[in-house]
Parts: structure tokens; C-alpha cells; sequence
């Protein structure tokens, strides 16, 4: 840690070499300014020493450094931007993987070299988790290091009041017939009752307000860390799963009744919550007429469950946006289908299949519904049949549609195969889909049959019957222990986001002497730091005016502004700036506290004090 | 001493970071539909010593048949548990190894017994006569059975197969489709070591 | 679910048509006063500026302060005017519009907004429910918030040079909305079906109406800026006569930045919101859906532009670049993915 011109604790940045380099002077060389005895720019000149032979370690703490600097930050805030663009742009696998497969079909040559870039998974890729990394690396090697240099300024007191307070960028001037003791008195109370922090001394009075911004940042980056390491922990102690529960049936919380099952790293099967959820019926209502018909209006799931083997049976009707939670895991209603019922008979007459076979709806206006039967125990041959569900069938130019999603007219229409439908070989198979590869597809011609109708197939391979239909209903099941720290994170951040952007950094001091003719001169100053948005002159103003009438004083200079300019300064430090080109120069602004200045309200002890 | 304390925050901080980020399918993790797979993939053959083999839970059910059978009754007997469903591939596959077994080694004191998972009994008793499974099987429509087994060793996917000693111990298992030989080197241990004068 | 009201429908679709009437009106008059205005605005402010560009650095410490003891140095020009609490704001104006044509001008925005804002009502009571379930109503109400934002500017800061350039986008939006995406009023969708559609799509509203005023702030800065540069450079000006009754680039800029400032937070918790809700209802906080991602890239380049305005060198046009990028993203988030881009969010009811 090296000691800036006027002392204290500063960060090489804020060295008058850095000042030099940025063209405009930090917060203790204003004050240096106003307190020096002559008038002149501030203690320009020093070079910085260019580095020679750093050495290991130094290229580390160069490197360090420049990940931590404000346009790192910005350039990987950009980079991880540009990085999620391709999520939304090109189909993903972890939201629509049939999507990701016509893609395939549509881009034969493209779509390997994306596969390859892991553009078809962007989040989890690696690169997308460099990017994330790095960042949060930057915020934490820049916001720890400042909540500790928080913790330890805010316990000095306020710098010693300048000499000069009319070089500071706003100062203002009265004369009172009180004495110096007692204008100080009074304006000191005044000060302390806007809730300044006050320090006084030999006819002088310093006093700052605002660290709750400085809080407020940090308490929104830290709070960004905490965010992230809940979404870590709840993806390494929880699990997703979804499960399709046909109308009657009943699942238990165990990796073998889930369609699909992605535990976190440290979750086994002996963490599941052993509960158990009966789907008694579903109901759907839709817009009969008018021009939203077929939307739907309601969705309903009517369920029981127990929280464990041999615990009474509760009900709880499921809807979208009312899930059921159970021990800290959330069943959430996602989807809905139907799902006919079939009896399959052999050319013996035996029964050789018997059940609702869920359908996926393939069109939202009308609930088409496609599936597939696998009869895989008939005799001679394996069975196998594909088709379509139709709730309310209905002729349109010749073509057999469903023009409402409610079950008013249902029809199943299936065109029959016999063969090896591949299942005794072993490798799993969608249970949507049929292989037809080793079958034959039988002359039967397919028509639409409505309850109670059936297939009869050729060769007395046997006779399918449509007995019935049903509903099913898919659930997400989740369980998130990062769930609540993670919403915990997001509203702290919030609120420490809004803290920092409401609350303004400012130092105002006075000094009271007698004057020539008998009365008291009181000089009042101020300067803001972090007023990127403006508003302190109007603020000082009325501070100024305030002392004055409190004290019955007669004002010997209006409010000034130094410079003209209003200072530009920063609204969220966080690390050294980059020379500001030309500013310095030009601009009276440049001669007003800087702005990328990293000291957060710290010390500065007076050079040549009093 | 704090630009130290400042250091190790970064270096926890680091390492948070990177697990949580190695955990990359947390970010990465979306809902997933469900695309039809009907069972979850995980094989794997788990073999306990005498010494770590939990006992197996009371299981009292209605089979396919209609009667009640609990485990119980077979306390004696090595049992071999399997966790089926008619609409399985790899329990197809299986179904011909485990009829073979069942029926070879009756005589040496081992007993098959089957769970079948989600299934309709019209379709389960289909699949029994298709591959001539003599021996009976649980309905369990609702898991129930399946849950019962889970504070020991849990069945992880569909199929899977529990061998239980003759003190009512769980003494191995088999995720995935079993082999006739797999299966059978599983009998041989647990047949000898309990002959071989294991402790209850 | 109660059937929809047709007379009120009705009177919804009027009262909007007469929104965009008397905005379009009101557009009309703002160009009047920029055409008729004689005196300048916030001039005293812009001298106090071009004289202060003109001073010596030196002369800092020239105010006179009865604690030295010696002068500090030669006082060559006489010292910047007083800034008096009242003057703090904008020298010379008052805080309601002066003028003929400001004043109609200002009238009807405020006439347009009440008609506007009663259009939104109506047409939630004939729904029985929020009315903010589709497109349509959606840009209805963003547009409906950015007048009202615009109005609170004007009033707050003075600012009632930005209402010709704030209607503009304002105008053709709803024109277009009225016209080609409109739908009439109905009921919603299960998913949409919750009270967190007040919550996590009224705090969108609130923020895009923020963000769209800040944007058109920072057009103009950009302009304004540029016009400072020809000017600098020796060329003539183009846009000499818009530009007597704007105010300098540095209010412009800080205009720009405390809307966004204000819009940010807002965002921020419509982002957490929409989390929230997306776990009620589809099991999860965050899916990296097209609307999220997108929603996230735009608070990433919001977050840039804050981190930008605080970074050397990127202050001034380069942090203006960057809020028009987060801008397009947002636009694009709001529009492009409902029509486009299919996902969990495909609220567009339209065709």
C-alpha cells in the first residue's frame, strides 16, 4: 500500500503518476489544491516509473490487476452478451431437442462444426462458463478487497477542512455577527441534524455524508456472488424430473417411476422425497366460440398424494400456476394430452394388450394427438400400430381434422404393422415412436374408429378394439435448495442497487474567522463525488442558504462554481480509468475531482495541515 | 493482514465460483420434455459382504394373480428379486436368462420372485406366457413396493435385480439388463458363501 | 370466467383512436413552438457554459475569499454569475410550460394521456382481468407509460424541449399497433392466468416506457453533440434552428442517465419477477428461454452502459452507443422474439 501526496491509505491508482495519466486530479489532490498556499495545478510531472524486469510475481499482479479493472468488467459484460445471443438464435437441446434435429436435416454441413462449438447448448458450454467465470473472478477481486477499505475508512474521521474553501468546486461565503464559536456552533448543528458526519477543529468544520452508496454497490456485487453460488449449490444438492401420468395412475418419488431423472452431483436415490401422487382426473375447459375459440380457459388436475408410504391421503387440485409442494419438492403442472385406450386380442382370442397409450398432441388448436401401440407379447407376430387421436373429428375437404380440443367426437385412426418391433433385443426405445424397420405393414386400410369399433387384422393375426379414451397430465418435478438463497440474493442485490443509485457522496466544510470590520467571515464549501447525475449545486445552494439565514448572515459571495463546469464524475468506482483523451486540457472540468478516482471517501490527511 | 484476508476471500470466492460453474449444468439445465425414454439408463453390478448387506424390507402384496405373496415366506431361500415391466426393451431381453435361472437353480434353494413397475396385468401376464416365466410377480402399479426400498438399496432403473440371502439381506444387484452368466457368478457367491458358514 | 364486455370494448377502441389523434396533435404543436418560440430557452444556463468554456483553469481560485491573506492572483475576468438555489435549475425557466404553443402543446399530451390511460381501464374491465395479455395491449401500454414518463421528465427537469421527439416514436407505435396488431379484447391463457402477471409484466411496462424516453434523450444528445463537434471543427450547423431551443450536450447527457438510472432498478426487478413467476409455473426460475436470455443480454448491456459511465474515455458518445444497442436489444426482446422466435413466452396472440 502506498501513501498518495496528501497520506493515507491509496491504491497505486491513485497516485499523482495515475493522476498524471488520467489528466484529471483524485479527490486528495483537490483538496491538496485548496489547501496549498499558492495557486497552481497539483503535483504534476511524476512519472510513472516504467516497469523493467517484473518478475513473476509482478506480471501476476499485472495480470491481477487488469482483470480487476473497470474495462475488463465492461469488455466481459459485452463478451457474455454476445456469448448468450446464439442461446435464443439457434434451436437448443435442453428446450426443444426435436428442434436441434431438424436443424440437422436443414443444415447437413453447418450443423456438425455448431455441435462442435457447443452452440446447440450455449449455457453449459465451456466457453460460455469461462466467460461467466472470469467476470464474477473481476467482481470479487474488485468488490472483497473494497469492502474490507470500507470497513477500515469508515471508521476515520472526516479530512481536516482545506485553507482554501473557495478552490473547492462549489463554495460560498457571509459574514454574521455571531463570533467564529458560536457560527461554527450553530452551523455544526445544523449539519449534524441533515445527518453529516462531523469533525471539528481550530475554527473549522468537516463533514461528509454518504457511505451508504459505497454499501449499497458493494452489498449489489457481492450480492451477484451470493446468486451465483446459490444456483451452483441448488444444481449440485437438487434434481429435475418430469413424469406423464395417465388418468387413474400413480407415481412414486423414486428414479424408477420418472420419464426423466437429472440428479445433481451429490443427490443419490435415497434423498428423494418418498412421496406418492394419484392423478384421479383431469379437466380442461376451452373458448367455445368467438374469436378465441379453441384457447384454452382452465386446466385442472385433480390429485391425491401422501408425503410417505402409509401417511393419510390428501387432494389437491393442480393448475398452472398453483403447484403442489411436498417436503420441499415442487410438482408443477406443465402439460395435458389424451390418451386412448386399446384392447388387443390375438387370433386366439387372448388377450395380448390392454391400456391407455398416451398420444403427444401435434396440434394446439384442435389437440391432434400422434402415438404409437407396441403389442410386443402377440402370437404369431409382434404387433405394432401408429395413428392419430382425434377429439372432435371432423371432415375439412376430405381430410379427417380435430376442430376442438374437448373429447366431443373422438376417433382413432391407426394403420396396422406386424413383425419385430426390435424391443426383445434389448436397446431402449421411445416408447412415441415405432420402429418399422422389421415389420411389415398389413392390408388393413386405415379408417377412423370411434369407441367400441375395432381393427380386424388380416390372417388372423388378431383384433385391436378402441375401448375408451383417457387424459394425461405431465409434471415438472423439482427440487432447488438454491431455490430460496438464490431469491434471497436477487432482493438484496436489488435493494443495494437501488441504495447506490439514490445516495450521493458529498464533503462539506466551514470555517469561520473574524473578519476586517468586526464581524465573522464564515466560507462554506463543498464537493460532491459520484454526481454523474447532477443535483449537488442545487443541494448546496440550499445548504448554504440555510446556514446563512440560521445564522442572520449577510452574504459576501454567492454560491461559486470552480470551474463552471459541473463536475463529471463517476457513478460507480470501481477500479483505475483510462487517460481521459484530451479532457484535461480543454475542458474546465477536468479540474474538478476526477472521476474513476478509486479512494471510496477515504482518508486524506492534510499535507501541511494547520 | 486485511490485503491477506481480502486474498483468501478471493481464493474461496475462486473456488465457489468454479464448482458452481463446473456444476455447469446447473446454468445449463432447462426444462427438459419428456421425449419418451421410459426408463433411466445406469448399469452397473454392486456386490455387498456379509458384513454390509442391509436387510431387505417387509414386502406384503397383491401378484398379478390376484393372491398375496409377502417376502417373508421365502426367508431360507436365496431370493432374486426383479424389477420388470412389460413395455421394457431390456427386460425382454432378459426375461428368456432369468426364466432359465429360475428354473435351474429351484432345486439349490433359490427362488425368483418379479415386481413388475407400471404395468397392466393383462399386458404383464402376456409377457409371462410369451417368454414362459413360471415364477410369480408382484403388481405394483404404484411404486409402492419400489418405494419400500429406499433407505437400502434402490432399484435405480428398469430392470434391476436384487439378490437377497437366506437371512432376508440384500446381497447384490444388478442395474440394467442381467446376463445369464452375470447373474449366475452372483448366485454362486452368495449360494457358497452362506454355505460356507456366513454369519446370520 | 365472466364474458367479455362489448360496449366497453368498444369504447376502448374509440378512446385509443382518439389518443393517437391528440397526440399527433400535440406532436404538431411542440413543432410550432420550436418554430414560433422567440425568446431561447435555458439560454442563460448555455452562456454561463460557453463563458466558462472560455476561462483560464487558472482563474479556479479567482472568487475572492477574505481568509487570505494576499489576492491569488490576477482577476482578468469577472467571475462566473451566482448560481442561487433557485437558478440550480435550469436559470431562467419556470417549472409549467410558458409560451402559446408549449402550453397547447403540453394540454393535449396531458388530454391524450387521460384518453389513453382510460382506453387501458375500459378494456380491462370488458376482459375482467389486467389488461395486458397480448401484443397489442402490451405496446398500448408501454406507449401509455412512456407519455406519462415523458410528462414526469418535463415537469421534473424542465425538460419540455424533449415532447416533439418523446411523441414521435410514441405516435407511429400506436398507429402501427392500432392498425396492423391489433386484437380484440378476450380472455387469457391458463398460464397467463395468475396475479403476477400485475406484478412481473406492469414492472416491464413501467421500465420500457423509461427506457424508451431515455433512449430518445440520448438521440438527441447524440445529436446535439455532433453539432457541437461540426461547430467546433469550423463547419456550419445543421440543425441550427432545433438546436437554439435544445439545451447543451452535458444536460442532455445527464437527462439521458438519470432516466435510464431510474428505468435500470425498475428492469432489474422485472427481470427477478418474471423468475419468480416462470418457477410458480413451469418448475423452474430460469430456463434460458428466448425471452430470458434476451431480457438478460439487455440488462448486461445496461449494466455495461452504467459501468461504461463510470470508465475514462467511454463517457460521453461511446456510453450513448452503448444504451442504443440495449435499447435494440430490448426492442427486440419486446417484439421480435413474440413474433419470431418460439418458446414458452409466445404470448403474441397474433396470427
Amino acid at each position: 500500500m502506498s501513501r498518495g501526496p496528501a497520506g493515507g491509505n491509496v491504491r497505486e491508482a491513485d497516485s499523482p503518476a495515475a493522476a498524471a495519466r488520467t489528466g484529471e486530479p483524485s479527490e486528495a489532490e483537490v483538496l491538496a489544491e485548496a489547501t496549498a498556499p499558492e495557486p497552481g495545478s497539483p503535483a504534476a510531472g511524476v512519472q510513472a516509473p516504467s516497469p523493467s524486469g517484473l518478475g513473476l510475481i509482478g506480471w501476476l499482479r499485472w495480470a491481477w490487476r487488469q482483470l480487476t479493472s473497470m474495462r475488463t468488467a465492461l469488455i466481459l459484460l459485452f463478451l457474455l452478451a454476445i456469448a448468450s445471443v446464439p442461446g435464443p438464435v439457434l434451436p437448443q437441446e435442453g428446450i426443444d431437442p426435436s428442434a436441434v434435429t431438424q436443424y440437422y436435416t436443414a443444415h447437413p454441413a453447418l450443423a456438425p462444426i455448431l455441435n462442435k462449438l457447443s452452440l446447440f447448448n450455449v449455457f453449459a458450454a465451456p466457453w460460455f462458463a469461462a466467460i461467466y467465470l472470469l467476470l464474477f473472478l473481476s467482481l470479487a477481486g474488485c468488490v472483497l478487497p473494497r469492502t474490507f477499505r470500507l470497513a477500515g475508512s469508515a471508521r476515520q474521521k472526516p479530512p481536516r477542512a482545506p485553507r482554501y474553501l473557495a478552490r473547492l468546486p462549489l463554495s460560498a461565503s457571509y459574514a454574521t455577527a455571531l463570533t467564529p464559536a458560536q457560527a461554527l456552533e450553530s452551523g455544526g448543528r445544523k449539519l449534524a441534524g441533515k445527518r453529516f458526519r462531523l469533525r471539528t477543529g481550530d475554527g473549522w468544520i468537516s463533514a461528509e455524508k454518504g457511505y451508504l452508496r459505497e454499501i449499497g454497490n458493494l452489498l449489489f456485487h457481492i450480492a451477484l456472488l451470493a446468486l451465483l453460488a446459490s444456483v451452483g449449490l441448488g444444481g449440485i444438492f437438487g434434481y429435475k424430473a418430469n413424469r406423464l401420468l395417465v388418468a387413474g395412475q400413480s407415481f412414486a418419488d423414486t428414479p424408477t417411476a420418472l420419464d426423466t431423472y437429472h440428479p445433481g452431483r451429490l443427490v443419490s436415490a435415497t434423498d428423494l422425497a418418498p412421496f406418492s401422487v394419484t392423478l384421479n382426473n383431469f379437466r380442461a375447459t376451452y373458448v367455445t366460440s368467438g374469436p378465441e375459440q379453441n384457447q384454452p380457459l382452465t386446466f385442472n388436475a385433480a390429485l391425491s398424494y401422501n408425503r410417505s408410504p402409509g401417511d393419510p391421503v390428501q387432494h389437491y387440485n393442480l393448475q398452472v400456476n398453483r403447484p403442489l409442494v411436498i417436503d420441499g419438492v415442487s410438482i408443477y403442472l406443465i402439460g395435458h394430452g389424451y390418451a386412448p385406450e386399446f384392447t388387443v386380442t390375438d387370433g386366439a382370442g387372448k388377450v395380448v394388450f390392454s391400456g391407455a397409450v398416451p398420444f403427444i398432441p401435434v396440434d394446439q388448436s384442435g389437440l391432434t394427438s400422434e402415438g404409437v401401440v407396441k403389442v410386443s407379447d402377440a402370437s404369431p407376430t409382434q404387433l405394432g400400430f401408429a395413428g392419430v387421436f382425434l377429439p372432435t373429428a371432423a371432415d375439412e375437404n376430405g381430410q379427417l381434422v380435430s376442430v376442438f380440443p374437448a373429447p366431443l367426437q373422438p376417433r382413432v385412426s391407426l394403420v396396422s404393422y406386424a413383425g419385430n418391433l426390435g424391443l426383445n433385443s434389448g436397446p431402449s426405445q421411445s416408447v412415441y415412436q415405432l420402429d418399422t424397420s422389421g415389420m411389415h405393414r398389413l392390408a388393413v386400410a386405415p379408417r377412423p374408429l370411434s369407441v367400441g369399433q375395432s381393427i380386424t387384422l388380416p390372417n388372423r393375426e388378431g383384433k385391436l378394439t378402441f375401448t375408451g379414451y383417457r387424459q394425461w397430465i405431465s409434471l415438472a418435478i423439482t427440487h432447488d435448495p438454491g431455490q430460496l438463497p438464490a431469491l434471497i440474493s436477487a432482493l438484496v442485490a436489488l435493494g443495494g442497487l437501488i441504495l447506490s443509485f439514490m445516495v450521493r457522496r458529498r464533503r462539506v466544510f466551514l470555517r469561520a474567522a473574524a473578519g476586517p470590520d468586526g464581524r465573522t467571515i464564515v466560507d462554506f464549501g463543498g464537493l460532491a463525488r459520484s454526481d454523474a447525475a447532477g443535483g449537488f449545486e442545487v443541494e448546496f445552494a440550499e445548504l448554504a442558504e440555510e446556514l446563512r439565514t440560521a445564522q442572520d448572515g449577510v452574504t459576501q459571495a454567492g454560491v461559486t462554481k470552480a470551474g463552471g463546469d459541473e463536475p463529471e464524475t463517476s457513478q460507480d468506482d470501481k477500479s483505475p480509468d483510462d487517460p481521459v483523451p484530451a479532457a484535461a486540457g480543454t475542458e474546465p472540468g477536468g479540474s474538478a475531482p476526477s472521476s474513476g478516482n478509486h479512494q471510496a471517501l477515504g482518508p486524506a490527511e492534510d499535507a501541511n495541515g494547520e | 493482514m486485511i490485503r491477506r484476508a481480502a486474498v483468501t476471500l478471493v481464493a474461496t470466492a475462486a473456488v465457489v465460483l468454479t464448482a458452481a460453474g463446473c456444476e455447469g449444468g446447473a446454468i445449463g439445465q432447462s426444462t427438459a420434455l419428456s421425449n419418451g425414454q421410459s426408463f433411466v439408463s445406469g448399469t452397473g453390478t454392486t456386490f455387498l459382504d456379509a458384513a454390509r448387506r442391509p436387510k431387505a424390507p417387509e414386502i406384503s402384496a397383491k401378484t398379478l394373480t390376484g393372491s398375496r405373496l409377502s417376502l417373508s415366506h421365502y426367508r431360507g431361500s436365496v431370493v432374486v428379486l426383479n424389477f420388470w415391466g412389460s413395455w421394457c426393451g431390456p427386460c425382454r431381453a432378459e426375461a428368456p436368462d432369468l426364466a432359465a435361472l429360475a428354473s435351474r437353480y429351484r432345486s439349490r434353494g433359490v427362488r425368483f420372485l418379479g415386481i413388475d413397475i407400471q404395468d397392466n396385468p393383462a399386458n404383464a401376464k402376456a409377457f409371462m406366457h410369451t417368454f414362459r416365466v413360471t415364477y410369480p410377480s408382484f403388481n405394483d402399479p404404484g411404486d409402492e413396493i419400489a418405494l419400500e426400498f429406499r433407505q437400502t438399496v434402490p432399484p435405480a432403473a428398469i430392470p434391476t435385480t436384487l439378490v437377497i440371502d437366506r437371512s432376508g439381506r440384500i446381497a447384490a444387484r444388478i442395474v440394467g439388463g442381467a446376463t445369464y452368466n452375470g447373474l449366475k457368478a452372483l448366485l454362486v457367491k452368495v449360494l457358497g458363501a452362506h454355505a460356507a458358514g456366513a454369519s446370520q | 370466467m365472466p364474458a367479455i364486455n362489448p360496449s366497453l370494448a368498444d369504447a376502448s377502441n374509440a378512446l385509443v383512436l382518439t389518443a393517437v389523434l391528440l397526440y399527433a396533435l400535440a406532436m404538431l404543436c411542440y413543432a410550432c413552438d420550436f418554430a414560433f418560440r422567440k425568446e431561447r430557452l435555458l439560454a442563460p444556463e448555455k452562456e454561463a457554459q460557453a463563458q466558462a468554456k472560455a476561462k483560464v483553469p487558472e482563474l479556479v481560485g479567482a472568487a475572492a475569499s477574505a481568509t487570505t491573506a494576499a489576492p491569488d492572483g490576477p482577476v482578468s475576468t469577472p467571475p462566473p454569475p451566482p448560481v442561487t438555489a433557485a437558478a440550480g435549475r435550469a436559470a431562467g425557466t419556470s417549472r409549467w410550460p410558458t409560451g402559446f404553443w408549449l402550453r397547447t402543446a403540453f394540454t393535449l399530451t396531458c388530454l391524450g394521456v387521460l384518453t389513453h390511460v382510460a382506453d387501458i381501464v375500459a378494456r380491462g374491465f370488458a376482459e375482467h382481468r389486467v389488461p395486458w395479455g397480448n401484443m397489442y395491449e402490451f405496446i398500448a401500454a408501454i406507449t401509455c407509460m412512456a407519455v406519462l414518463v415523458m410528462i414526469a421528465v418535463s415537469v421534473r427537469f424542465r425538460a419540455y424541449y424533449i415532447g416533439l421527439f418523446v411523441l414521435l416514436p410514441v405516435v407511429l407505435s400506436l398507429a402501427v399497433d392500432v392498425t396492423v396488431v391489433y386484437t380484440p379484447a378476450g380472455s387469457l391463457v391458463p398460464a397467463l392466468n395468475s396475479y403476477w402477471i400485475a406484478i412481473h409484466v406492469t414492472a416491464m411496462i413501467v421500465a420500457i416506457g423509461l427506457f424508451l424516453v431515455g433512449t430518445v434523450v440520448t438521440v438527441m444528445y447524440l445529436a446535439a453533440d455532433r453539432n457541437e463537434r461540426r461547430l467546433a471543427a469550423g463547419l456550419p450547423s445543421r440543425i441550427e434552428g432545433l438546436m437554439v431551443h435544445l439545451p447543451g450536450t452535458t444536460v442532455l447527457d445527464r437527462l439521458a442517465y438519470r432516466t435510464i438510472l431510474f428505468a435500470f432498478p425498475v428492469w432489474t426487478f422485472g427481470v427477478i419477477a418474471g423468475a419468480i413467476w416462470a418457477d410458480h409455473a413451469w418448475g423452474r426460475y430460469w430456463g434460458w428461454d428466448p425471452k430470458e436470455t434476451w431480457s438478460f443480454i439487455t440488462w448486461i448491456v445496461y449494466a455495461g452502459y452504467l459501468h461504461a459511465r463510470a470508465t475514462g474515455g467511454w463517457r460521453g458518445r461511446r456510453a450513448a452507443f452503448i444504451q442504443l444497442v440495449g435499447f435494440g436489444c430490448l426492442l427486440f426482446n419486446v417484439i421480435g422474439i413474440n413474433l419470431w422466435v418460439t418458446g414458452l413466452h409466445s404470448y403474441a396472440g397474433m396470427g
